[in-house]
């Protein structure tokens, strides 16, 4: 069963548009949404949240997200760049706040993730670091019983041991049936946690499909003049130190790595634009 | 919508808010403008949009699951809670100075007269406010003070024209004392009742159905 359908996501902005995109998370997945800043990351994940108006339809478990709006949001956890609300209360007046919406609101899990993750329920929200932030959001989020996360750069601005925290409890999330869809631009915690890489650039997908598979398509290879590299029908030709780079999808070249991936899928893209 | 307003009581609403509610006493002073009570109301209507704004609240509150256009009408029925708290207490105090106070300082010299046609006045101020401020906070939230502003003028701009009417002869019975010329009264205290009625569900109305279409 599908988590998560997106289809023709579509958010005009006077310098910027999120071109009608469409993907999707199967149930129990952890897939990462990936691109450079001002992608379209953050826009996609609150146009699914319908934080801001948007054109296209959001389904979440099959149920269309428009038309039931409260039940929807009931079975997803929406973490927004850490816990930035309210950062004069204190942790359990949020969380009394926060339980009054959720009829399956568990104060067992609660108290066990705030064990769990350290959590000192009388601070203040502004007293927590950002690691503890996404640790409280995360509490929130899984004390009411979500099913499907939206994480919108929960790592960004983390140390690497509490991303690898994060990392290890986004792991321990899927074991529980939990699907996941997270945006970062960190690809070193995608290739931790990630079954499915949808990578967004300039607001349209450039490639969506297992991790795995996205990285057995695509080797990197240099080749010593430019003619060569057409010739082979490399994608994303960029000039390097000792050559030209580009990927191709034959045996040939070394293993790319998924930041190589994206810099030449991304080079290929522009080339392609400024062809028209 | 329990679940919601709850939340704007312990996550957002400012202490002044209750303060402001004990401004209804205003009416135990002699020769004042009773009007400016209900001004105060809307300061902290003010107050709690200032607060949840720059507490992050209406995104926060939209990833919960309720509709987005119930968070703009639960902000605005928990306006007319206090709202409906203070023209009651105001009506409360009215009562304790017409039945305590000698009969001499009951014709308010600078104003119209604490009595129950003043409390028509008072929701109908009230009123004027919920209708402008709401719709023009809700649909660009990040806007706080702009709203309050225009709003305010619009509530001073209607109470000046209330003392006005205390001047003008035919009006005379409604500056008078409870419970002469009753009829006249409740015909006033009715009309502002319904007027701030239709404002206010107005103004929620425009209110959801411009939250809807903001971008958080």
């Amino acid at each position: 069963m599908l988590a998560l359908e997106v289809q023709n996501l579509k958010k005009v902005y006077p310098n910027f548009t999120l071109g009608g995109i469409s993907f999707s998370v199967d149930e129990g997945q952890i897939a990462g949404l990936i691109g450079r800043n001002g992608a379209g990351k953050s826009t996609t994940l609150r146009s699914i949240m319908r934080l801001i108006s948007s054109e296209g339809t959001v389904k979440v478990f099959g149920k269309d997200f428009a038309r039931d709006e409260e039940t929807v949001k009931a079975a997803i956890g929406y973490v927004g760049g850490g816990f930035r609300s309210y950062p004069n209360k204190s942790l359990s007046a949020v969380a009394n706040a926060v339980a009054a919406f959720y009829p399956h609101w568990d104060g067992e899990i609660f108290k066990r993730c705030c064990e769990e993750y350290s959590l000192v329920l009388s601070k203040k929200v502004r007293e927590l670091s950002e690691g503890m932030k996404i640790k409280f959001s995360l509490a929130l989020a899984l004390s009411h019983g979500a099913k499907l996360l939206l994480l919108d750069e929960p790592t960004s601005g983390l140390d690497p041991l509490s991303r690898e925290d994060f990392c290890d409890t986004i792991l321990s999330l899927k074991g529980r049936g939990v699907s996941v869809l997270f945006s970062t631009h960190i690809t070193s915690d995608l290739m931790r946690v990630a079954d499915q890489i949808i990578y967004l650039s300039d607001g349209t997908i450039l490639a969506d499909e297992p991790l795995e598979t996205l990285m057995k398509r695509y080797r990197l290879k240099l080749f010593a003049s430019l003619s060569d590299a057409n010739a082979a029908h490399t994608i994303g030709v960029k000039r390097v130190k000792d050559g030209f780079e580009g990927l191709v999808t034959s045996s040939e070249g070394r293993e790319a790595t998924l930041d190589e991936i994206m810099i030449h899928l991304e080079w290929s893209r522009r080339q392609n634009e400024s062809a028209y | 919508m329990k679940a919601l307003i709850k939340k704007e009581f312990s996550l957002c609403l400012h202490p002044t808010a209750f303060i402001f509610l004990a401004f209804a006493a205003l009416v135990f002073v002699p020769n004042y403008p009773y009007e400016v009570i209900f001004f105060f109301s809307g300061l902290s209507v003010f107050f709690l949009s200032l607060a949840a704004r720059e507490n992050g609240d209406l995104a926060f509150t939209c990833s919960l699951p309720v509709k987005k256009r119930d968070v703009a009408l639960a902000r605005v029925i928990v306006a007319v809670m206090f709202q409906c708290t203070l023209l009651l207490l105001t009506a409360l105090c009215i009562v304790l100075k017409q039945r305590f106070f000698p009969q001499t300082v009951l014709i308010n010299l600078a104003g119209n007269s604490a009595n129950l046609a003043f409390c028509g006045f008072g929701a109908l101020v009230l009123g004027a406010f919920n209708l402008v401020f709401f719709p023009l906070h809700f649909s660009e939230p990040n806007k706080v003070g702009v709203p309050f502003v225009i709003s305010s003028s619009v509530q001073f701009a209607l109470i000046a024209l209330l003392i006005l009417i205390r001047h003008i002869p035919f009006a005379a019975p409604i500056a008078s004392p409870d419970p002469e010329n009753l009829g006249v009264k409740l015909a006033v205290l009715f009309t502002g009742l319904i007027l701030y009625c239709i404002m206010t569900v107005l103004a929620a109305w425009v209110s959801m159905k411009k939250f809807e279409k903001v971008d958080l």
